[in-house]
């Protein structure tokens, strides 16, 4: 075939065939990836010795067929050799990079996926720059290596997650798809209760988390009919969940979140904690402080709520995903020999989000103790009775914006605090809820969540949170020099929130993220992260603004001038949509009069 | 398969007729690419005696008026879909896997898989599977009832008791009969592994129960105070026989209750053959009565399968047993005791439980007949005296009994009735099954080392051995894929799902023109289990 080993120096990817042909030395190699893995576990054998398996043409066959499908004239051809080696695969389809949490300077670049060849260059450099300096020069948490835990190396997980993720290689990916293998490994005691109301359900660090419930009467699609770039299937369900928590009150299910507990016998957790942390956690006992666990450079390693149980005791809420990075980051920088005590206490306490206006009745009357917010002021934690148990942890915050508690509950106690908030919560109207509901309340607030929308690059003056910095608390933090120096200098970008405003939701594919941003026609940067927000009958999304020069691309400071001054449209798969873009969220006055047209820049207040 | 036309000359012209109806009906409708209904007269295993086959057996004989006619008329286009086919075939299959024991596999048999299609309407093959309990090892067994499938019915629920307890010690005999004195709770004898289809009949359950406990009492009887060990296949042969007597005696003394009276009867005067394994360790015995069979599936050292069949056939392609029954009566009948490759010119299995117009005499027929029950009056058949119906008994339930100890090559082993091996070769059943049970991971690995191989050539190739295997992992059953290859193979050896579905569509009177009920029990012994015992000695 002279003809296409000349014009052919690329690879012909045929992704319905889920096969690769390329030029090989004058001939033509071809390979794919099959819809029916072997998965092989090297058992302690040296890779080496692996690297060649006999050759197994029946399980080539389906290649074969749509080889031949696309270049009938091979038939001809005679075979010179079927290779047969394994690859390696990771849970999520991407690589693992970056320093062991468990043995320091063991720098990990593997599980390639089969992708080693393209991604061997940025890898190799991002890892180089990690053993050097210490951190890589962009963010690479989705790589890293910390994400996964010692949840995910159970063999029988590997075999069956595997099997899965290899064929996605060539499927189409679409948004919020959730693995069907390796499931169930970490649920709440509630589990089985809200599977049988409905609940379906999303998976993060193995947890099991609901993202809505089904009503009985309702019907959605297929799994595989489900897959869409547009209005997905489930959207009428989630609006009725997100008014019910704007209306009357529901309970969501959030007890993947990461917990630590640490304790010392004198002043050091807090001494540790203020020098970790960047704001102020000399708080009255009692008080709940939202908190940035920073890098050198005034980036977000974490992002978490920190609530002070006594004087020589915090409580510490991280994203689900946190488990072993912040537990490993915590470990590094704490002194060896002291008296500090540091546990996770994740898998102790359910926790039961009650977001809405009623959730304060609800409460109230399971306790039997007043908890307005004359009682009970917003970013408080009380232990407390709640029907017959006791010790309850409530806290009055939602990680929403909206009004509300969270409670802490010791597991064994799960299922009767649910069944009285339930059974309490009805004539108030309560409901299940899920990730969904809490996804779209939290972005229609301008609520950036680590992991999506802040990464180890972010600092906080880059997305508003300059009220969570306490630059002169009076002793020195991680990050403190880069945020002085920031703050002087200004930010290269912002987190700014956009609301689509031509965009039908009915009609056009929905921003999911990653959509390119446009300020007066010229690229700005990307969506971290988007939602439909159901109070404003429109799409949101969040993302940063750079201020590139337009003579030489060089990034220039973002100031909110800048960004107000803007004319902002979003790219969503080639299609343009006028968006408004905010510093600060919508004020719920507005959106009760229903006045979102007319809200401009200048009215906003700030929080 | 030569038709035994002549027996039936006032059907002939309907017989031939059919066939050409059938001819012309594949040159019309091209859709019909089975063969034209050529009819296997001789698969019945009556062939009712010409003066009342009307009477006996209306269904069997109307069908060449009423469906020749209706063939022709009706092309049948309404084929089934995979699915159904599927539920149709999966229906009756059961599975019982010998549960691990603390971790290990301590049992020479993994399990077995079972399933039958019936032709008959309603099917008259059954099978029975137990573990005992009170001795060790396991009984698997297949029963093809002819005339009713009264005497399968009974066969395959009071035998396996009867093999039980002759296999029983004094002692726990003992202990058995002082708990029935008693009244204390009994020690159970057997565990079943029952599909859900397979019933007991529970009116009976207490004539039976007392018919098997005068059988062990006279066993406490006989004992010469020696505990000797049992002989399996002694044993084996004591309860077919003692069972076999009681249902004849059954019949001969009757029950004050009609229904039971009636039953009885039924039993006696239907027929059933039987085919049991019995697996203890590596000690395998197969009892066989009549024309079922047992094979072993041998897996050579090359992966390759060989079939050992371990029953003789009791009809008359078996030469010892058509001497047996010449030497077993006067030379003056040599010619009449096997006609047209039939007992007496009527039964095609030469051994059988029931059956009592073969067993009793003349006069034990008619006092039995008379004195019975209006119904049994009614019907014609049982009324017949077999022609040239000199010296009774003609017919027997005694087994013949073979021993194999097992190796660690024996891997599996396929009892049947011969609704199955009439369809298939053993040696093809027992290659089927190998490669079924061994899966995909057996079939050799093509390698292209040295060849001149196109792709196109290894194309073709691959996707033949993709169609092959495609139809195995439809099933989880040896049994149905068995079944399936049986009912459905086309003259390639491989399923033709039209022809399958054809077939599974033919209508009730219809199907047993061509097949017959079919019952198979594929029992998987262990390996390890085996070889352990053999390295033991």
């Amino acid at each position: 075939m002279p003809v296409f080993c000349q014009l052919c120096w690329s690879a012909v990817m045929d992704a319905d065939g889920r096969i690769y042909i390329r030029n090989w030395q004058g001939g033509i190699l071809s390979g794919g990836f099959e819809k029916t893995p072997k998965p092989i576990f090297t058992e302690g054998k040296n890779q080496l010795e692996i690297q060649n398996l006999q050759e197994d043409w029946d399980h080539f066959e389906p290649l074969l067929s749509s080889l031949l499908r696309r270049m009938p004239e091979l038939e001809t051809l005679e075979i010179v050799k079927l290779v047969n080696c394994p690859e390696t695969f990771t849970p999520d389809m991407r690589c693992i990079m970056g320093e062991s949490p468990l043995v320091q300077g063991y720098f990990v670049l593997a599980g390639m996926n089969s992708a080693g060849l393209s991604f061997g260059g940025g890898a190799g450099k991002y890892l180089a720059e990690w053993m050097v300096h210490g951190y890589p020069s962009e963010s690479v948490w989705e790589l890293d290596l910390k994400r996964f835990g010692a949840l995910q190396s159970s063999r029988t997980f590997l075999r069956h997650r595997v099997m899965e993720v290899m064929p996605l290689l060539y499927d189409l990916k679409v948004p919020r798809w959730d693995f069907q293998t390796g499931r169930q490994l970490r649920t709440s005691p509630l589990y089985d209760r809200l599977d049988a109301q409905g609940a379906r359900w999303m998976e993060k660090h193995g947890f099991e988390r609901p993202k809505y419930f089904v009503p009985p009467d309702k019907d959605l699609l297929a799994l595989e009919q489900s897959k869409t770039f547009y209005k997905p299937d489930w959207f009428d369900i989630v609006e009725s969940e997100v008014k019910c928590c704007k209306e009357a009150v529901c309970v969501i299910d959030m007890s993947s979140f990461t917990k630590f507990e640490i304790t010392s016998t004198g002043d050091q957790a807090l001494e540790i904690l203020q020098y970790l942390f960047s704001n102020d956690l000399d708080v009255p006992v009692g008080h709940i402080v939202h908190t940035g666990m920073l890098n050198e450079g005034g980036g977000y390693e974490n992002d978490c709520s920190i609530a002070r149980l006594n004087k020589r005791s915090f409580f510490m809420i991280s994203p689900t995903d946190q488990q072993v990075h912040c537990w490993a980051w915590l470990k590094k920088h704490m002194p060896r020999d002291s008296d500090l005590l540091l546990e996770d206490v994740t898998w102790k306490y359910t926790a039961l989000n009650l977001i809405g206006p009623r959730a304060v009745d609800v409460l109230s009357e399971l306790s039997y103790a007043p908890m307005t917010p004359d009682h009970f002021p917003s970013l408080f934690c009380k232990e407390m009775s709640v029907g017959y148990a006791n010790g309850i942890r409530v806290m009055s915050m939602t990680h929403t914006g909206e009004p509300g508690f969270m409670l802490y509950i010791p597991i064994e106690y799960a299922l009767h605090v649910y069944n009285e908030v339930m059974s309490v919560g009805q004539k108030y109207g309560i409901r299940n809820a899920g990730y969904y509901a809490l996804r779209s309340l939290r972005i229609e607030k301008f609520f950036a969540f680590w992991g999506q929308d802040l990464n180890t690059l972010t600092t906080p003056l880059e997305c508003g949170r300059e009220s969570r910095v306490k630059l002169d608390k009076g002793m020195d933090f991680i990050g403190r020099d880069a945020l002085l120096q920031q703050r002087q200098n200004g930010v290269y970008k912002r987190l700014t929130m956009f609301i689509l405003d031509d965009h039908d939701t009915d009609l056009d594919l929905w921003p999911w993220w990653g959509e390119p941003i446009y300020r007066n026609g010229q690229y700005a940067g990307k969506t971290t992260s988007s939602a439909y927000s159901y109070t404003l009958e429109r799409h949101v999304c969040l993302g940063f603004v750079h201020n590139f020069s337009e003579d030489t691309g060089e990034e220039q400071v973002v100031t909110a001038d800048f960004i107000n001054r803007g004319e902002y449209e979003i790219d969503i798969a080639g299609h343009r949509f006028q968006a408004k873009a905010k510093l600060y969220p919508v004020t719920s006055l507005f959106t009760h009069k229903r006045r979102k047209e007319d809200v401009e820049l200048s009215d906003l207040q700030g929080k | 398969m030569p038709a035994p036309t002549q027996m039936f000359f006032p059907m002939i012209r309907n017989c031939e007729l059919s066939r050409i109806y059938g001819t012309a009906c594949y040159c019309h409708h091209k859709h019909l690419c089975c063969s034209p209904p050529y009819i296997p007269q001789s698969r019945l295993r009556y062939t009712p005696h010409p003066a009342y086959a009307t009477f006996s057996r209306p269904k069997e004989n109307w069908w060449q008026y009423t469906q020749g006619r209706r063939y022709v008329s009706t092309p049948q286009k309404f084929y089934l879909t995979p699915p159904q086919v599927n539920s149709i075939l999966k229906a009756n299959e059961y599975s019982f896997k010998v549960p691990e024991f603390d971790g290990k596999n301590v049992s020479s048999v993994l399990g077995f898989d079972s399933n039958q299609l019936p032709a008959n309407a309603p099917i008259e093959d059954r099978r029975s599977a137990a573990t005992c309990l009170q001795t060790r090892g396991m009984l698997l067994g297949v029963f093809d009832g002819h005339a009713g499938c009264a005497c399968s019915q009974a066969v395959s629920e009071r035998l396996f008791y009867y093999i039980a307890v002759s296999l029983l010690p004094h002692e726990t005999l003992l202990e058995i009969e002082n708990a029935v004195e008693s009244g204390r709770a009994l020690l159970p004898i057997l565990q079943w592994h029952k599909h859900p289809n397979d019933y007991f009949s529970k009116e009976a359950s207490k004539l039976y129960f007392n018919s098997l406990r005068t059988y062990w009492q006279e066993l406490i009887d006989l004992n010469t105070g020696e505990s000797a060990d049992i002989d399996v296949k002694e044993a084996l042969i004591n309860a077919f026989k003692r069972l076999d007597n009681d249902i004849s005696l059954e019949a001969q003394v009757g029950d004050p209750n009609s229904f039971l009276n009636y039953l009885v009867l039924r039993v006696a005067f239907s027929g059933a053959t039987a085919c049991v394994a019995h697996v203890d360790g590596v000690d395998l015995h197969v009892a066989n009565t009549g024309d079922s069979r047992a094979m072993l599936g041998v897996q050579e050292e090359d992966g390759s399968w060989s079939a050992v069949t371990l029953s003789n056939d009791h009809n008359a392609q078996n030469e010892s047993e058509v001497e047996r029954l010449k030497l077993e009566h006067p030379k003056n009948e040599a010619k009449s005791v096997v006609k047209q490759d039939r007992l007496l010119g009527l039964l095609m299995p030469f051994r059988a439980f029931g059956d009592v117009k073969f067993k009793w005499s003349i006069d034990l027929q008619k006092r039995v007949i008379e004195s019975g029950p209006d119904q049994l009056n009614d019907n014609e058949y049982t009324k017949f005296i077999p022609p040239n119906y000199y010296t009774p008994p003609y017919l027997t339930a005694e087994p013949e009994v073979t021993y194999h100890r097992l190796r660690p090559q024996d891997k599996f082993l396929v009892l049947a009735t011969d609704g199955l091996w009439e369809t298939m070769h053993r040696q093809d059943v027992v290659r089927i099954v190998g490669e079924y049970l061994t899966g995909m991971h057996h079939q050799q690995p093509i390698a292209v080392g040295g060849y001149k191989v196109t792709l196109g050539q290894m194309h073709s190739l691959l996707t033949e051995r993709r169609a092959k295997m495609s139809s195995v992992f439809e099933d989880q059953n040896a049994a149905t894929h068995l079944i399936r290859h049986a009912v459905g193979n086309n003259e390639f050896g491989s399923v033709d799902h039209e022809r399958l579905s054809k077939m599974l569509s033919l209508p009730e009177e219809l199907a047993r023109m061509y097949r017959d009920d079919i019952t198979i029990i594929v029992v998987q012994f262990n390996s390890h289990v085996v070889g352990a015992y053999q390295n033991q000695e």
